[in-house]
């Protein structure tokens, strides 16, 4: 009997200290081949521009090292802590960062610095950084909250309506300067309220509207944005030079690449090939096998959220690791979709490989939470 | 707190599945990409990577007809520095102006100039580049160059030509034979960054360049410069414009000699030659373009004249031909001849008088030509002038020849008729009537006129021969045999005589044509000869354009000829053969020295009185002879001179 209970109380422990490690050595596996692939994207520029060829290194494994940090303290910390009211105040933690979000975005409009016409960055003096990367975060915790207060609303299309209401000042304010931020962020959300819904015809209908305009939109003979036709004409259109810069990468790679560091595209012919074109880079110096090992890899990481997703102890959690999955799935998928042409050019980069301090360590906190959220399963299935 | 339950899996198992999905669209979309369409972007990503970096092949070598260099490649380098790649700026300048010989300041300020490539100079000697070489210095750059060099400068200049900065022929004989002197240029294939910085030990593609052909031309250089050198005195004793001479065998066309005089400096081909009352410096980009041209050009086959009487030889061929003519036809020749309302007079204003038709041709006599060309009449004498090639080009192989000016067949009435019998009113190049002369005195052979004999090719060695047209049958051989001796007879007894050189058989005929518009007071004086009268072996023709002064072709165009030809036929290796005649009057002939030694004056008295010696020296003081000079047994000419040292 006594061995009995003892054993039950040691199960018990065990399944209370479940911690979800595949998923972050994955991520500290992706980080780093991120970091590799970054010397050896920008180095080439860096020595020719700063005359130090670790200059874009350095900065991305300082912001790593404070997102590897981050990571490691949110997973620990319950992820129902969102959920609490804070500092007294008649609003819940979850609440808070979204309205700080939104304030940052807006802060962003006014006092944001301009980089290629585009006002994306606030800059503090010792630290710079995207708010619209942080609002990704604030998106997945606060459409996970939303849907978490009341699932069965989405069942129809209003519930899905209410959500979008909520989310529609932040999404407002990100798509006037960085439409491809808003459309992950409406994927996002989109996935979430997918997840929660139990009728789904809506959805489907929607997608297929969706879908025969966008076509239209693509294909008719009317009016065609220069993104679509810089897509369609990547070879002759005068902006498609980047876009088929990265098809002349990605083709000279071959099935074997043409091995580490040894890119020519990088030098020069792509510019800022350690941005969100460095898939192209893995893809010449890698080969096709290389470039299918970083998509299984991003599988298996999307795999890990899944599992986490499905055994999370309630909705908010699961809703959570589902907003995770879908951020990381969008942003891989367009990302290769856009440096194969397969879809018109939108600059997104690729998850913690892309170049970009706000970006990775925003993706490792992210981590975190879905680390948190794996803590605390208790019963396994 | 709501629950995860199962639709909510469910839902989500749906989303990583379409994520999957997409994810497998993706690779097959990477597939095609990376494997299908490899080979298409690969090529492409793989030309925008390689820079071809052509290496100049090296033009072939023109040889003249003994192998002698004319036209040459000489190396030469072009100093460069890299500014990214430069260690020691300091260093550099110093050393860089020091052996190129250039101010600090200029040198300072183009390494100091922040660009990719800064040329310091071009055009450096080997050594000095390879100078600079040795001192490797780090951003310092020695590209090796070949540059066309004439060894002989401005040797038959406007004949050989001179080539561009890109090997390729800009005029005479460079142009004619670029595409076999030219050579394939070769490749470096290396990759480059998108700033067009080569890579380091990146694998580099060489495509080796084939250096062009050497060509062997006709040409003799040593006949060259002598010609040069005889128009050149010419032309300055006469104060003449120009002075053009051509020499060939008559035989097959090889043109020994072309000389324009003035020519120009092949090497500096750009700077005018001094012209009288032109200022370089003033004159606009056009004007002395149009000097280049006008200096440049060749004017022995570019320029057409009126032959005047040297084309008698021609209608004196053409009647022969005919049959119109005997050469014992008695013709008088008043001065001057009616035809039709018009009175053409004869140079001689009073008349030669009786003559024959041998008489006509001596005394270049104008009553007898206007008469024997009315007899051969305008169609027979058009027939004989096409097939002497007067209404064609020659077909030399350098570029700009003209063509003839002749009147039409039915536009011709008496009075042109008469003109064109001594040579006026129509224009064709001396080239041509040289062509046509060679026809005459060769048995009838229309040859073609040429420099380039053969093109070796300098790996195989291989030779190939340049073969040209010969047209058979341009005329009789008897009336080709008649000819010969009656030019034979201008020289030797006629208008021709100044061209008379005893121990060969000369044969010409001389003319003085009046530059068009008449009355000008110009005039071009040319002799047209060949030697040896029984089997020509070289023909000549000399123009002198403009003369001061005396200005009959016999008086001074013949002894420039007779001048060529007194050192270019031994060379050619025709020997004098004297006749008794001439041996006699010209006292050729020599002798054996006797013994002096010994003698007194009395008895060298006797013994001169034998031989026939020139001037006779006794040196010093005394009655017999100590030493002779030349010794005794020595073979020497009539009419040396003896010196005796007397004790």
């Amino acid at each position: 009997m006594a061995q009995s209970e003892n054993r039950r109380m040691t199960q018990k422990r065990k399944r209370h200290s479940y911690y979800d490690y595949s998923l972050l050595f994955l991520t500290l596996f992706l980080v780093c081949f991120g970091l590799v692939m970054i010397y050896s994207t920008s180095s080439f520029n860096a020595q020719r521009m700063y005359g130090d060829e670790t200059h874009f290194l350095k900065q991305q494994a300082l912001a790593v090292l404070l997102g590897i940090t981050a990571m490691l303290i949110i997973s620990k910390i319950d992820y129902r802590i969102f959920l609490k009211r804070v500092l007294g105040l008649p609003v819940r933690l979850v609440t808070l960062i979204y309205i700080g979000a939104v304030g940052l975005q807006v802060a962003v409009l006014i006092f944001g610095r301009e980089v290629k016409g585009a006002k994306r960055w606030i800059d503090l003096g010792f630290i710079s950084f995207q708010p619209s990367d942080l609002s990704k975060i604030a998106t997945i915790l606060f459409v996970a909250y939303v849907v978490n207060l009341a699932p069965r609303r989405l069942d129809k299309i209003t519930g899905f309506f209410r959500v979008a209401v909520y989310m529609a000042p932040l999404l407002g304010l990100i798509a006037k300067e960085n439409l491809s931020t808003a459309i992950v962020i409406a994927g996002i959300m989109v996935s979430v309220c997918f997840v929660a819904s139990r009728k789904k015809l809506y959805f489907i209908v929607v997608g297929i509207i969706c879908v025969l305009v966008g076509s239209l939109y693509v294909f008719g003979v009317g009016y065609r944005s220069e993104r679509v036709d810089v897509w369609r004409n990547v070879e002759t259109h005068p902006k498609g030079f980047q876009i088929l810069q990265g098809l002349f990468a990605i083709a000279s790679g071959g099935i074997f690449g043409t091995g580490l560091g040894e890119s020519m595209q990088k030098l020069g012919f792509i510019p800022e090939a350690h941005n969100d074109m460095i898939f192209t880079i893995i893809c010449e110096e890698l080969g096709l096998f290389g470039a299918i090992a970083v998509i299984l890899l991003f599988v298996l990481l999307l795999w890990r959220l899944f599992i986490i997703a499905i055994n999370a102890p309630d909705l908010f959690g699961g809703l959570i690791a589902v907003g995770i999955l879908a951020h990381i799935a969008i942003q891989v998928i367009l990302n290769i979709a856009v440096v194969t042409n397969s879809i018109p050019s939108t600059g997104i980069p690729l998850p913690f490989i892309s170049y970009g301090g706000t970006s990775v360590s925003v993706l490792l906190a992210e981590i975190g939470v879905a680390l948190s959220v794996s803590n605390q399963i208790r019963n396994e299935r | 707190m709501a629950t995860n339950r199962t639709y909510n899996r469910r839902n989500i198992f749906v989303v990583y599945t379409i994520i999957m999905l997409i994810a497998c669209l993706l690779i097959v979309r990477l597939a095609y990409i990376m494997v299908y369409r490899a080979d298409y972007y690969g090529v492409r990503a793989q030309q925008l990577h390689e820079r071809e970096r052509p290496i100049k092949a090296e033009r072939g070598i023109i040889y003249d007809r003994n192998g002698v260099e004319i036209a040459s490649n000489k190396p030469v380098c072009t100093i460069s520095v890299i500014h990214s790649q430069i260690k020691d700026p300091e260093t550099v300048i110093r050393l860089l102006s020091e052996t190129l010989g250039l101010s600090e300041e200029k040198v300072r300020k183009r390494v100091e100039k922040v660009s990719s490539i800064e040329r310091i100079k071009s055009n450096v000697d080997k050594e000095t580049a390879d100078k600079i070489r040795n001192f490797d210095l780090d951003g310092v750059m020695v590209d090796e160059d070949y540059k066309r060099y004439y060894p002989y400068g401005s040797l038959a200049s406007k004949v050989i030509g001179f080539t561009g900065s890109d090997n390729q022929g800009i005029i005479g004989l460079e142009v004619d034979y670029d595409e076999v002197l030219q050579g394939i240029d070769g490749t470096i294939l290396t990759l480059t960054t998108a700033q067009g910085l080569e890579i380091e030990n990146a694998a580099e593609d060489r495509v080796e360049p084939i250096a062009g052909n050497n060509l062997t031309l006709s040409i003799d250089v040593n006949i060259q410069q002598y010609c040069e050198q005889a128009a050149k005195k010419v032309l300055e004793e006469k104060e003449a414009k120009s002075v053009k001479m051509i020499l060939m065998n008559p035989q097959n066309g090889e043109i020994y000699s072309m000389v324009n005089y003035p020519e120009f400096d092949l090497n500096d081909p750009y700077t005018l030659t001094v012209q009288t009352g032109v200022d370089t410096d003033t004159l606009t980009d056009k004007e002395k373009n149009d000097l280049l041209n006008e200096m440049w050009r060749n004017p022995c086959i570019s320029d057409t004249y009126e032959p005047g009487s040297t084309f008698k030889t021609v209608i004196a061929a053409s009647a022969l031909e005919e049959g119109v003519v005997k050469l014992t036809d008695n013709f008088f020749c008043p001065g001057y001849k009616i035809v039709e309302d018009r009175k053409i007079r004869c140079h001689k204003v009073g008349g030669h008088g009786a003559e024959t038709f041998v008489d006509g041709i001596m005394n270049s006599c104008n009553p007898v030509f206007m008469e024997v060309g009315a007899r051969v009449g305008a169609e027979n004498l058009y027939k004989n002038f096409k097939k002497l090639g007067l209404f064609n080009r020659t077909g030399i192989d350098v570029p700009g020849e003209a063509n003839s000016i002749m009147h039409k067949i039915e536009d011709i009435e008496a009075v042109e008729l008469a003109t064109i019998s001594f040579g006026q009113s129509f224009q064709i190049t001396p080239l041509q009537l040289l062509r046509a002369a060679s026809a005459i005195i060769n048995g009838g052979k229309l040859i073609t006129p040429h420099f380039g004999v053969s093109v070796t090719n300098p790996e195989t060695g291989y030779v190939q021969e340049l073969q040209y047209d010969v047209k058979e049958g341009a005329l009789s051989k008897e009336t080709s045999e008649t000819m010969k001796q009656l030019l034979e007879a201008v020289v030797a007894d006629g208008s021709g005589k100044n061209a008379y050189l005893p121990g060969f058989r000369i044969g010409g005929k001389t003319a003085t044509s009046e530059k068009l518009p008449r009355g000008t007071g110009k005039y071009i004086s040319s002799f047209i000869g060949f030697a040896p009268a029984n089997d020509p072996k070289v023909i000549a023709i000399v123009l002198i354009d403009e003369p001061t002064g005396i200005y009959y072709g016999g008086t001074i165009a013949a002894p420039v000829i007779a001048d060529v030809f007194s050192n270019v036929l031994p060379y050619l290796g025709i020997e004098e053969n004297y006749s008794e005649e001439e041996k006699e009057k010209f006292e050729i002939g020599s002798f054996q020295v006797p013994n002096f030694l010994g003698k007194t004056k009395e008895e060298v008295a006797e013994l001169i009185k034998i031989y026939e010696f020139g001037e006779i020296y006794y040196i010093g003081e005394g009655d017999t002879v100590a030493e002779q000079f030349p010794l005794e047994g020595e073979q020497v000419n009539k009419n040396s001179d003896l010196i005796l040292y007397l004790d």
